[in-house]
C-alpha cells in the first residue's frame, strides 16, 4: 500500500510494475481506516478482525465493490 | 539454572503479544526470539510456537529465519515509511500501517513517505489527531483477498 502524488503516478508505476491498476483510497479515508484498525491494537483484549467485521471496517470508511471483497 | 515457566498456549500468547509491544515501544526495535524467551522465562521453541500462532492472524508476520519481520502496524526492519512521534521513531511497512502508528498510540507523528512512483517527498503530518493535509493518493495493487498471498506487492 504505496502512496502516489497523483493518479497519473499511481498509472506510471502499475506500468512500471507490470501491474493492473488496483484500488485507491484518499488519506483522508486512509487515516480513517488507520483509526480504525489500528486504535485499540494495545488493548490487552484485542482479538483480529473476522473477515466480517473487516468488511464492516472497510464499509466505514467508503471502500466497497469487489475489489475491497474479503469473501469470495 | 531457572525453571521454565508454564503457560497455557492462550496464556503465553498474550504475554508475547504484549511484550512485543512493549518492548518496541520503549527501545524502538523489535525484541528477538531469544529476549522474548529470556524475559518470560520461556524456550525459545515455545516462543517460536507461540510467534507461528499469533502470525496466523497476520497481525505478526515472522522472517524466514523466524524472527519477527511485522508487528502490525510497526515493521520490524527498515522500511521507506519511517514514522517519528516526539523523539521517537518506528518503521512501518506501508502507508497504512505508518497512519496505523499515530493511530493506535494517540500522539502526534510525522511520516517521511514519499511517492512511490518517483520518490519525490510526501511528508505526512497528524495533529491532534487529524492530517495537516489530505494531499496523495493511497493504491493498493492486490485485491483485498489476496493480500496477503502477496504482501510485498500489497
Amino acid at each position: 500500500m504505496l502512496l502516489f502524488r497523483s493518479e497519473q503516478h499511481v498509472d506510471r508505476w502499475c506500468a512500471q510494475w507490470n501491474r493492473s491498476r488496483g484500488g485507491t483510497l484518499s488519506l483522508a479515508q486512509g487515516w480513517k481506516l488507520a483509526k480504525l484498525w489500528y486504535g485499540d491494537r494495545l488493548s490487552p483484549r484485542w482479538k483480529p478482525y473476522n473477515a466480517e467485521q473487516a468488511q464492516s471496517v472497510f464499509r466505514q470508511v467508503g471502500l466497497v465493490g469487489e475489489f475491497w471483497k474479503l469473501a469470495p | 539454572m531457572s525453571a521454565e515457566r508454564q503457560f497455557a498456549d492462550g496464556q503465553l500468547d498474550e504475554g508475547v503479544r504484549f511484550f512485543v509491544y512493549q518492548q518496541i515501544l520503549r527501545s524502538e526495535k523489535s525484541p528477538t526470539v531469544a529476549e522474548i524467551a529470556k524475559s518470560l522465562a520461556c524456550s525459545p521453541r515455545r516462543i517460536r510456537e507461540s510467534l507461528a500462532r499469533l502470525s496466523e492472524s497476520h497481525a505478526f508476520m515472522l522472517q524466514e529465519k523466524g524472527e519477527l519481520w511485522r508487528a502490525a502496524p510497526f515493521s520490524c526492519i527498515p522500511t521507506s515509511f519511517p514514522v517519528k512521534v516526539g523523539k521517537r521513531s518506528w518503521f512501518a511497512n506501508c502507508i497504512w500501517d505508518a497512519l496505523g502508528i499515530p493511530a493506535m498510540l494517540g500522539k502526534d507523528a510525522r511520516i517521511d513517505a514519499s511517492c512511490g512512483c518517483c520518490n519525490y517527498e510526501m511528508p505526512v503530518e497528524v495533529k491532534n489527531g487529524r492530517l495537516t493535509s489530505d494531499k496523495g493518493l493511497i493504491h493498493i495493487a492486490v485485491p483485498a483477498r489476496e493480500w496477503y498471498k502477496d504482501v510485498v506487492f500489497t
